[in-house]
């Protein structure tokens, strides 16, 4: 049956009669809005307005519980002069690019095993999403366990197994702690990349993949001519995302480390909480925070046109 | 629904349902509930106390119903800064540490109560009032201190040679030493925790003469032979005699180490004892207390003042008033304490001798520890740039930073850094 325009066209309206509510409502115009607007109310009163107050904060001398004072840029002068925020910029740029690359190698790898055909094949896919289904606070206190030197299944498994002598300090050595934290964010974020770029796989025709062997391409060459270029945009959406969550990170080192030792795996987000919460000066909390955004958005700006080229 | 005006009418409806009872209780409101919110505490019965004998209690004498919002542990300033900000929320709020200074403007003066206690009960501790009182006026009522004490292995000590727990700094690094050769290493919390650290941190700094900033507030102090010589200590006592792990420790973990007979020695509140007490009868048996100990410039504690305070948006402050009077009149709160098994150690001088200390001479030293405790960041004034050095872990680091490997003059050179940006010096 054809369903004619007229069905979802907005109703003319009459002449010469004024317009009650009901028809106001039932114009398409006022009806779309009517429909948009929770959407659009939470999105102002629980993304644009903490952003906007956030930015507010951040340019002012406020202190909880105190009224604020208009104060420009000062908390950005003196952010700049703190030996602990250039330490917490090399963290947070650390952490997110090597995290980021191991979620990335490691979730394509994951994707391409799963879509091969082996018996199970749905549970393992199940299973695979678990890390990413836990919440995150639990899951960081199971790793506080697993990385404790007395209690951790690491060190018993490498010290009975005689790999070596003497235990690690997973938490306590500052390079080991940043290891371990950079660990614990790929294994959270593995299925995350495994289970998108898999839906990305699964788009690309077998023929293709056929039409290639047959024509002498090896696994290698199909794999770099037919399914990269098929789930680029897949991977850079994926990554532009994974590289958003892993920047503003703040459960997973808040809870294993607190930012410690010594500030070796303090980030953005844990430094800002620190001197916003613990502090109490929410302006210099909100500035170390929004220290965030700009390569943040240069991030989503070059990949949004890189992705509009293709 | 057919129709789109049938879909928002019923969306409509279902909204001013969902609100209706919430305007409606708002508009008729008197005071027949009040909340408070405190972080919970360590000992069970002490929350169960409150809940199942004091509200009740108060309710049927009143009839206003007390309600107890418990916070996580390590979680109530976070809370409390919500609840000050917002300007909602419970109206008698728990606080510690220096806070009381730090929410000042929201919360309301309570000296009619704390004078009237003090009257009662034989006075308060003078060190109490570093804390609670802001500008002359009483800002939280305190019922109790969190005591950082060593926590010791009598057994182990033994061991070694060591009958009575050492009295020095530096002969508590001898037996470390032997205990650590021993397999028993001790376990000081060095990392990002929120009390274990500051504990023995603070007391270890001035019992050599360190100090982070003088009484002005303007005027930093940590770049001295004093702090020098105490972190020169430090380095050598994280060295001689703990596990590596402890630069990375939070509140949990010396704990769960002690617990789990990993380590012979650190510094907590009580809460190692009552859990082993509990559930690991055997450790308990040969677990003890003892004070921090001394240095070359003498023996310091860390104050941490467990109080209640009303805050400002509370809509009728007299009630809470009333019901703050009648929780700190002794025939409350005696029982409060004693449900709490000594592990709060009370300021009110005519409870030196409560009967809550005689079942345990364990928990003494936590009494003795009250006369030589101090605030974190004293002689420093406690407002808002002690919260902003203790936030950032600028002795902490100082300490965890030489344990490390770096340079005592280094680390007191960012310290002092830190501390002149936080308090605005030159």
């Amino acid at each position: 049956m054809a369903v004619g325009p007229a069905s979802v066209a907005r109703p003319a309206p009459v002449t010469g009669r004024p317009l009650s509510l009901r028809r106001t409502v039932d114009r398409e115009s006022v009806f779309s809005w009517l429909m948009l607007a929770p959407g659009v109310l939470f999105l102002l009163a629980f993304v644009a307005y903490p952003f906007f107050y956030g930015m507010f904060l951040s340019l002012s001398e406020r202190r909880v519980a105190q009224p604020g004072v208009f104060v420009g840029l000062a908390n950005f002068v003196t952010m700049t002069q703190d030996a602990v925020f250039w330490q917490v910029t090399r963290n947070t740029f650390v952490y997110t690019i090597v995290a980021t690359l191991l979620k990335m190698v490691g979730g394509l790898g994951m994707a391409l095993v799963i879509n091969q055909q082996f018996r199970g094949r749905n549970l393992a896919r199940a299973f695979l999403l678990l890390p990413f289904i836990v919440p995150t606070v639990l899951s960081t206190v199971a790793w506080m366990w697993i990385l404790d030197p007395t209690f951790s299944v690491i060190n018993w498994s490498l010290v009975n197994s005689g790999l070596v002598k003497e235990t690690f300090s997973w938490l306590g050595n500052a390079t080991l702690a940043m290891v371990s934290i950079i660990g614990v964010n790929t294994w959270r974020g593995l299925p995350f990349y495994g289970i998108t770029l898999l839906a990305g796989l699964q788009t690309i025709s077998p023929d293709l993949y056929e039409a290639a062997a047959i024509d002498g391409a090896g696994v290698t060459q199909r794999f770099r001519y037919i399914t990269l270029p098929v789930i680029k945009p897949v991977l850079i959406i994926v990554t532009m995302f994974s590289v958003i969550f892993t920047f503003s990170d703040f459960q997973l080192p808040y809870v294993l480390t607190h930012g410690g030792p010594a500030n070796a795996t303090h980030l953005f987000a844990t430094y800002a909480f620190d001197i916003g919460m613990s502090a109490g000066v929410l302006g210099m909390g909100a500035a170390v925070a929004l220290a965030m955004l700009p390569a943040l958005a240069m991030l989503i700006v070059a990949l949004t046109l890189y992705l509009r080229r293709e | 629904m057919t129709t789109r005006r049938e879909f928002l009418n019923v969306s409509l409806v279902a909204t001013g349902a969902a609100l209706a009872p919430r305007w409606a209780d708002a508009a008729g409101k008197a005071t027949k509930t009040l909340t408070t919110a405190r972080e919970s505490s360590f000992i069970k019965a002490f929350d169960e106390f409150f809940v199942k004998t004091l509200a009740p209690e108060y309710e049927k004498l009143t009839g206003v119903k007390v309600g107890y919002e418990a916070v996580s542990v390590g979680g109530m300033l976070t809370r409390l800064t919500t609840i000050a900000e917002t300007k909602s929320g419970p109206e008698i709020v728990g606080t510690g540490l220096n806070w009381p200074y730090l929410f000042d403007s929201a919360l309301v003066d309570v000296s009619d109560i704390a004078g009237e206690v003090g009257k009662k009960m034989g006075g308060w501790l003078d060190i109490v009032e570093d804390v609670v009182v802001v500008n002359k006026k009483w800002k939280a009522i305190p019922w109790g201190n969190i005591g950082q004490l060593e926590n010791y292995r009598t057994d182990w000590f033994k061991e070694v040679g060591v009958t009575k727990f050492p009295e020095t700094w530096e002969d508590l690094l001898s037996a470390g030493r032997l205990l650590k050769k021993k397999g028993h290493p001790f376990g000081f919390e060095l990392g990002h925790g929120f009390g274990d650290n500051h504990g023995w941190m603070y007391p270890l700094l001035w019992s050599y003469g360190g100090r982070e900033v003088d009484k002005d507030g303007k005027t930093v102090l940590i770049d001295s032979s004093e702090t020098a010589a105490a972190v020169d200590f430090c380095r050598r006592f994280y060295k001689e005699t703990m596990l590596e792990d402890v630069l990375g420790w939070t509140d949990v973990n010396n704990n769960k180490a002690f617990l789990g007979e990993q380590i012979s020695c650190t510094n907590n509140a009580s809460s190692i004892l009552v859990v082993a007490k509990r559930d690991f009868p055997e450790i308990a048996k040969v677990t003890d207390h003892a004070l921090n100990p001394h240095g070359p410039k003498g023996r310091f504690h860390l104050l941490n003042a467990q109080s209640l305070a009303l805050m400002a948006h509370a809509p009728d402050q007299a009630a809470a008033k009333a019901f703050l009077r009648w929780l700190y009149d002794d025939k409350q709160m005696s029982r409060w304490l004693a449900a709490g098994d000594a592990y709060y150690a009370p300021f009110q001088r005519a409870y030196d001798n409560h009967p809550m200390w005689q079942p345990e001479p364990r928990y003494l030293p936590f009494k003795e520890s009250l006369k030589s405790s101090r605030p974190h960041t004293w002689p420093g004034p406690q407002g808002h740039a002690a919260s902003e050095s203790v936030a950032k872990y600028v002795l902490v680091d100082m300490f965890a930073k030489a344990c490390r490997g770096d340079s005592t003059k280094d680390v007191i050179a960012t310290a002092a850094s830190q501390l002149r940006q936080i308090y605005k010096a030159k």
